[in-house]
């Protein structure tokens, strides 16, 4: 495996006796207590990250539920009010032949959303227990998980859009659910919780996992 | 940091878990309770489940389909299911909390449909919606109920509507046309619902609702007709075709009045029947269709064909009951004899009769069978001219001998009659006839032949028409004298007394000579007129002359002649007589008194002399008069002479020497009769020819 190839060369800041401040990335002696530069206090590793992380992701979870079973969009022509949930939503227009849109409304509001819950997850579980996926995969993973989480708001904007666009009185309009306050806020929760993940504690693992053998 | 103590660093993980917990748990904390609190707050909230049940679920969607309330979502479908042994199909429906304590034991569900009806279109966006469960209930709460069965239409009473529920059944043998609108005056104010037939198959009745304020249109004598349909008459002014409104010419239609004012308010279920058209409407408050009645019966000795079942039983004029049944009757014990009679009931009708506060059939009885006591009798009289039917009446006749009616549980009084029932009446149309049968035509003939034979045969006499030139002789005689001296002298000296007279105009009673003159050229028009009458009257003759001829046969000829010389000698006397000739004279005289006098007064001149004057001057004017009023006596007299001869001479019409020595004699009378009736008619035209002399 490449990775313990890679392991070789990794040395943790905390190795050499540093520790880094962590909003203007100024390098300081371990033990110093605020950032000489921005004046943020410095610590080596947060050791609340993973409360914070959970908790937000549990908010995050939460909101999700309620995403999922209330109306997304609400479809009002002249003579019917439509009430589509996310996946509703997507089913119906694969009814219609646009597997293509469905797709990517799937995508970007179950396969994404599920699939950042269940990477946060296993990186926090992964911290704190033996992971067999190498730190530089769980770093991309972090990486992807926090840039494409901002992309989650997708399914809020086109429903912002649609909603602003199509207003024609009695004739049709087109409303936000209920459904759409609760994904926007999981999106957020979710955001937050991979922000509070402080992916230094990746490390620490590998450090850890490195130094037991040497404990023993 | 592998050098830091183990057992410091145990101590420090083993920190209490609140300590070292982040203030970040708050928010999945408050979010999980907000969630609870939202969910416990929404299953508070949420309504009761209620089961509809109907006849079938076209267009029901679970979690789809809405429970309505005045046109307000309550309520949410969630589950259609079936009834256990597949009967129905039973709807749950979440009703909303808030209104759920109202739906209680009297609430109604229907299913809300798109219809088309004549009326319009109805649950028109229900098209595109799909359908929606509408409930009906008041506003207060009552006893809970969850299982419910919907109807299968549209209910009449809608929310919000309130109104008047009747029941409409047809008449006997009649139609209705149920679902359709009630009109007044053609506004619609109700609505007739499904109706069903009744379990003998013999009427349909239906439930109607007159909407609020118009209920109090109804009242008990209200009568319903079906406006539906239209008709087409063909009368004395063209073809007339109608019909209340395209709406219920499509779709049918009801209406109703009120004819009789009065009678209150109607209780709700109170069932109106629904007449053919209106008259019928306005003759059945008169029909005792649909009140309880009362029975009398009347026995009737003679025929009574026409009498038939329903006929109108009359009093006064007024429809009060029907003829109910007719049928025979054999009781020798009542009536001394086996011969059939014939029994009708009376249906009466208590509220036709008049009596006051409330009418019950009994009382209504014991009034009628007073009034028997009274001498009320029953006759037939004719129904109409036409149709020669029979109905009958009850009148009062004032010298009835006593009856006691017999009344008692199960025993119908009898009504007397009275005789001469038919007879009395005006005849009916079989009497008339009857009598037209009877008049002897072909005798009328008979001698309306005979008579116009005799006419023909005494028009045609030759004598007859010879008398035209006999008038024209007479004409003749007359002229000359009225020619004569002393007629024509009379003129100057009544001219002279004339002038006298004006110059007295002023005392003088001019007035009562002209109306003595006036009355006597009137008679002497009389005179002149009965000559004429007895002249055009010998056609009239011919039948006296004919029974005379017949006499004059079995007569001896010798008598008949010698009477007839007699009348001739009489008739020429008459005309010899002093009256006739010295007519003239007379008025000459009297104008010579006259003038004498005036003569005298203007010689005179005095004044004392005018009374004395005026005295014979009226008596003057009298004599005048009475010798002018002699002429219509002198007429008459000769008229009379001429009628018997007349009357002689037809015997001998055949030619006989008599006949033409009668005829001679008659014409001669005549001839005196013309004369005088010329001079009559002269005086009548220009009564001062007569003292002018022209």
């Amino acid at each position: 495996m490449d990775v313990t190839g890679q392991n070789a060369e990794i040395v943790s800041a905390r190795d050499l006796g540093v520790v880094a401040c962590t909003r203007c990335t100024q390098v300081w002696p371990a033990g110093t207590q605020t950032c000489g530069r921005c004046g943020r206090a410095i610590i080596a590793r947060d050791d609340k990250s993973l409360q914070r992380v959970w908790a937000w992701w549990l908010v995050g979870l939460m909101c999700y539920i309620p995403a999922n079973i209330y109306p997304m969009l609400r479809t009002r022509t002249l003579f019917r009010v439509q009430e589509d949930t996310i996946i509703g939503g997507a089913v119906e227009l694969l009814h219609h032949g646009a597997a293509g849109v469905a797709i990517i409304v799937l995508v970007a509001s179950v396969v994404i959303p599920l699939g950042k819950f269940m990477a946060i997850a296993f990186l926090a579980i992964s911290v704190t227990r033996p992971s067999s996926v190498s730190n530089h995969h769980r770093q991309m993973l972090y990486e992807v998980v926090e840039y494409i989480g901002r992309w989650s708001m997708i399914d809020i904007f086109v429903v912002a859009i649609m909603s602003s666009l199509v207003q024609l009185n009695t004739l049709a309009a087109i409303n936000p659910g209920r459904a759409s306050l609760f994904f926007a806020l999981s999106v957020i929760f979710t955001m937050l919780s991979a922000q509070a993940f402080d992916s230094r504690m990746i490390w620490d693992v590998h450090a850890k996992r490195e130094g037991a053998p040497d404990n023993e | 940091m592998s050098e830091t103590p183990t057992p410091v660093a145990i101590e420090t993980a083993r920190k209490p878990f609140f300590a070292r917990a982040s203030f970040v748990w708050l928010i999945p904390i408050l979010a999980l309770v907000i969630a609870l609190g939202v969910a416990w707050q929404a299953y508070i909230e949420r309504g009761p489940l209620i089961e509809i049940e109907f006849d079938n679920g076209a267009g029901i969607a679970e979690r789809e389909t809405e429970l309505r309330y005045r046109d307000i979502t309550v309520g949410v479908v969630e589950e259609v299911k079936f009834a256990s042994d597949l009967s129905a199909v039973v709807v749950h429906v979440r009703v909303d909390k808030d209104v759920a304590p109202f739906v209680d034991a009297e609430s109604t569900f229907w299913v809300v449909r798109p219809e088309l009806t004549t009326r319009g279109v109805s649950g028109l966006d229900t098209v595109l919606t799909g359908v929606y469960i509408e409930g009906s209930w008041d506003g207060d709460i009552g006893e809970e109920q969850t299982r419910f069965t919907g109807l299968n239409e549209t209910p009449l009473l809608r929310n919000g509507k309130k109104g008047l529920e009747i029941a409409l059944r047809t008449t006997p043998g009649g139609s209705l046309t149920d679902d359709s609108p009630i009109t007044f005056r053609g506004i619609e104010v109700g609505r007739v619902g499904k109706a069903r037939i009744s379990e003998q198959g013999n009427f349909a009745i239906a439930k109607a609702i007159i909407y609020e304020p118009h209920n109090r249109l109804v009242s008990p004598t209200t009568r319903f007709w079906d406006t539906s349909g239209f008709t087409f008459s063909v009368g004395p002014s063209g073809a007339e075709i109608d019909f209340s409104s395209l709406a219920t010419l499509v779709g049918g239609g009801l209406t109703f009045d009120t004819f009789v004012s009065g009678g209150g308010g109607v209780s709700t279920g109170t069932v109106f029947q629904v007449y053919a058209d209106e008259s019928e409407a306005r003759n059945s408050l008169f029909s005792a269709s649909d009140v309880e009645t009362f029975e009398m019966r009347v026995v009737f000795d003679e025929n009574i064909s026409g009498l038939a079942l329903g006929a109108a039983v009359k009093l006064s004029g007024l429809t009060i009951g029907e003829v109910k049944s007719v049928s025979g009757i054999i009781d020798e014990e009542a009536f001394g004899d086996s011969r059939v009679r014939l029994n009708a009931v009376l249906a009466l009708q208590p509220a036709r009769i008049g009596l006051q506060d409330e009418v019950t059939p009994e009382a209504a009885l014991q009034f009628m069978v007073q009034q028997v006591e009274d001498g009320l009798r029953a006759r037939l009289a004719s129904a109409g001219l036409l149709t020669g039917g029979l109905r009958v009446e009850l009148v009062q006749v004032d010298d009835a001998p006593k009856v006691i009616v017999e009344t008692g549980e199960g025993i119908i009084p009898i009504v007397p009659t009275t005789e001469s029932e038919i007879s009395d009446v005006a005849a009916t149309v079989e009497g008339v006839v009857a009598r037209v049968n009877n008049l002897p035509i072909e005798e009328l003939l008979d001698s309306a032949i005979g008579f116009l034979e005799s006419a023909n045969a005494f028009i045609s006499d030759e004598d007859l028409r010879e008398t035209p030139q006999d008038v024209r002789a007479l004409l003749g005689d007359v002229r000359g004298f009225v020619a004569s001296d002393n007629l024509q002298s009379v003129p100057g000296k009544l001219n002279t007394a004339l002038g006298h007279f004006e110059s007295l105009m002023a005392q003088l009673e001019e007035q009562e000579l002209a109306t003595r003159l006036t009355a006597a050229v009137d008679a002497a028009a009389a005179a002149a007129d009965g000559v004429t009458t007895s002249v055009e009257g010998v056609p009239a003759l011919v039948e006296q002359l004919q029974a005379v001829a017949a006499k004059a046969e079995t007569l001896p000829l010798k008598d008949l002649t010698t009477q007839l010389t007699d009348l001739t000698a009489s008739a020429d006397k008459i005309l010899n007589t002093d009256a006739a000739r010295k007519l003239p004279d007379d008025l000459g005289t009297a104008l010579n008194e006259i003038n004498a006098t005036l003569a005298e007064l203007r010689e005179g001149g005095s004044v004392d002399n005018i009374n004395a004057t005026l005295d014979s001057t009226r008596k003057a004017a009298d004599a005048v008069a009475a010798s002018t009023q002699e002429l219509p006596a002198l007429a008459e007299r000769m008229r009379a002479v001429l009628d018997q001869a007349s009357t002689m001479i037809a015997g001998y019409d055949k030619g006989d020497m008599l006949s033409r020595d009668a005829r001679k004699a008659l014409r001669d009378i005549s001839k005196a009769a013309d004369s005088l009736d010329s001079l009559a008619r002269m005086l009548e035209r220009n009564p001062s020819a007569l003292i002018r002399g022209r």
